[in-house]
């Protein structure tokens, strides 16, 4: 008797479960925003920043009234850093009624994301990726980036290199782990050599080595002191690679892109180390670079506690802001409708202001970027900066 | 020129002095045990996360240091009472996906409640010096990492020779059914042996965090595999081979980035794993085999 009770309690179970996962998470009145953001594995570190800024916005959609009359919800599910993961949990997502898809912060593993959206007609966009690569072109017509691309990342550099510092000749270290590190050493070097500067010499680093003994050997070795060196890596090997060329004594200008923008190499530098480099990122997190970013500061902090770690977590709040904008404009989260909105208006937001070229153009982010110099291992805003002609992907 | 050498010669050095301690660090447990502790680049991981949370502290650095390195030890022989000795005596597979486990919970752990974005460690002012030899600048801690190596393999060395310890770790090491009979508790051999390697790793942790500066949960795999791959080419089962294979890593690493040329230097691991796989082709066993004793006990 009891096992028989047993056994039907256990079917009962099982079929709760089998209805439960067949209705869709969707209720009328909601709208659902699918991420596929990593928190755990080589990723977690690019990702985690904008999903916290996510949720802000979200909530801050909510409190103000929701979208359309309908409330929005976010559910992320862990990537895991691994891109066939990514891809599952986007159709895991899609077929529960997912209308917008928030992809991963770089090509290789936000595309899985976007490509699964392109195919169920929902508007995809990655919080961070800059390569290139993330575009309409390799992805579909529905699918976005809201990142500068490194074209512009690389150009930025470049033009204030050589125009603004009047820095010649450069010197271009690039980290051979991902298409990010090395597609931003090849648009700077492209767009200095465009503008009339001189590369010295390139030289390679192979990420996690930990040891840059033979390519500090190779600089001292130069006849031509470079005025600029150009690194392209990240942390925690950025911050080593830059303390080795200041210890031995270079104090030629360091520039990169926003893979500097992270607070770990600032304290890994210090007072002693952290002075004449500048890079380029994606925002400022003080009301110089935005009128509301005091506002999603507040927000912020009144949603974890604390204050974000990293300018990050503002590409998140953007990517969320963006789609809800676009939403409002197109009056529907219908794929194509969405996608027509995001290409056909300019946003002003607080990574800058950012419009889309067609899809037929790759979707092109024509973007605004920032800035920052390092001075006594302190950060500081240069200003917003849009290059007139990035060369081209 | 002589400029070069020197420089060449400190790089190498220092570089193989990690790699060697490294792979001691494993090839310690592997000796005795025949099994690899996956988990072992955690032990570099938890030195440096010490560290970070000391960060602060009104302790004196090196007090800071020790701390480190004695929650490395603490957790080496963690690593054996959760992922080894439950399972160890009954299939290998088990202990290979315990200490996976392992090494994922620890990792996860401190994702989840540090961060999964890069941690500054404390450093004294010492590991950021330089001096000049011989017309060269040199990082002072490149010197320490030599120094340190040196007085850590002698200080060893000399424990495994005159030690009542170090004698029964070796006789475990090359028979340890023998020496269990003979009367050397298997228990404690091992965990000591334990012990000794999270000795290693904290050292290593506290050296290669001199280096890079900030801690990431992903830390871990460069030491782990280093030391495997030196441990492969000394051979699996001698201690000096480990030592020996460590500093020849390093030398074919540093000498493939003075040597190779721009384009091709991209490709230098390729390049490394090849000179691996024909110097094991050459010699299977390793450079020093170690004592005949393959079986798993």
């Amino acid at each position: 008797m009891q096992k028989k009770s047993v056994r039907v309690f256990m079917s009962f179970i099982c079929a709760v479960t089998l209805v439960w996962a067949f209705v869709p998470m969707a209720h009328a009145e909601e709208i659902i925003i699918g991420g596929a953001l990593c928190s755990t594995g080589v990723q977690a570190p690019l990702d985690e920043p904008g999903l916290k800024g996510a949720q802000v916005a979200v909530k801050a959609i909510n409190d103000a009234g929701g979208l359309l009359g309908k409330k929005v919800k976010f559910v992320n599910l862990d990537g895991k850093s691994d891109p066939v993961t990514v891809g599952n949990i986007a159709v895991e997502l899609l077929d529960k009624g997912a209308k917008l898809m928030v992809a991963p912060c770089d090509f290789d593993f936000g595309g899985p994301a976007s490509r699964e959206a392109q195919k169920y007609g929902v508007v995809g966009i990655s919080t961070c990726a800059s390569d290139p690569l993330y575009s309409s072109w390799s992805l579909g017509d529905k699918q976005f980036t809201l990142s500068m691309w490194n074209t512009t990342m690389g150009a930025t550099a470049a033009e204030y290199a050589f125009k603004e510092r009047g820095w010649k000749n450069a010197y271009v270290v690039t980290d051979q782990f991902i298409a990010y590190t090395k597609s931003l050493s090849k648009y700077f070097i492209a767009h200095f050599k465009n503008i009339g500067g001189t590369i010295l010499a390139e030289d390679t680093y192979t990420n996690g080595d930990q040891d840059f003994s033979a390519q500090l050997a190779r600089i001292k070795a130069l006849k031509t002191k470079p005025d600029v060196i150009f690194i392209s890596s990240y942390q925690p090997d950025l911050g080593m690679i830059i303390r080795a060329i200041r210890e031995v004594g270079i104090d030629a200008a360091i520039m990169g892109g926003d893979s500097y923008d992270d607070p770990s190499l600032f304290s890994a530098l210090g007072e002693k180390f952290g002075n004449n480099v500048y890079f380029v990122t994606h925002t400022w997190m003080g009301p110089e670079a935005h009128k509301d970013m005091p506002k999603f500061l507040k927000l912020y902090k009144e949603y974890y506690g604390t204050e974000p770690d990293t300018s990050f977590v503002a590409t998140g709040w953007d990517t969320i802001m963006l789609l809800a904008e676009a939403v409002k404009i197109a009056g529907t989260t219908d794929g194509a409708a969405v996608a027509k909105a995001l290409e056909t208006n300019e946003f002003n937001l607080l990574t800058g202001k950012l419009s889309y070229k067609t899809a037929a153009e790759g979707h092109a982010p024509d973007k605004a970027s920032v800035l920052v110099e390092l001075k006594k291992g302190k950060p500081s805003f240069l200003g917003w900066r849009r290059p007139a002609s990035p060369p081209a992907p | 020129m002589t400029g070069q050498i020197v420089q060449f010669g400190i790089d190498a050095l220092s570089l193989g002095s990690l790699y060697a301690l490294m792979a001691l660090g494993l090839v310690i447990v592997y000796g005795i045990l025949k099994l690899v502790n996956f988990a072992y680049g955690e032990l570099v991981m938890v030195t440096g996360y010490t560290l970070f949370l000391l960060n602060g502290s009104p302790l004196p650095w090196l007090v800071m240091a020790l701390v480190a390195v004695i929650i490395a030890i603490l957790t080496g022989i963690s690593t054996e009472l959760v992922a080894f000795k439950p399972v160890r005596e009954k299939s290998v597979t088990a202990v290979l996906i315990t200490s996976f486990a392992f090494s994922t919970l620890l990792q996860n752990f401190v994702l989840l409640f540090i961060s999964p974005r890069a941690r500054q460690v404390p450093l004294p002012d010492i590991f950021t010096q330089t001096v000049e030899l011989a017309g060269v600048i040199v990082p002072l801690r490149n010197l320490l990492t030599i120094a340190c190596a040196f007085i850590m393999l002698g200080l060893f060395s000399w424990a495994l020779k005159k030690t009542v310890l170090g004698i029964a770790l070796r006789a475990a090491a090359s028979q340890f059914r023998m020496a269990r009979m003979l009367g050397v508790p298997a228990n404690l051999i091992i965990t000591t042996a334990f012990a000794i390697s999270g000795l290693f790793a904290g050292v290593v942790g506290i050296l290669w965090l001199g280096r890079i500066g900030s801690v990431v949960p992903g830390i871990g795999l460069e030491p782990l595999l280093v030391a495997f791959i030196a441990t492969v080419i000394g051979g699996m089962r001698s201690l000096q081979g480990a030592v020996v294979g460590g500093f020849l890593l390093a030398f074919v690493d540093v000498s493939l980035n003075y040597l190779l040329p721009q384009h091709l230097l991209q490709f230098r691991d390729a390049f490394t794993f090849s000179f691996v796989i024909l110097f094991l082709l050459m010699k299977p066993d390793g450079l020093i085999p170690g004592p005949a004793s393959g079986e798993r006990t």
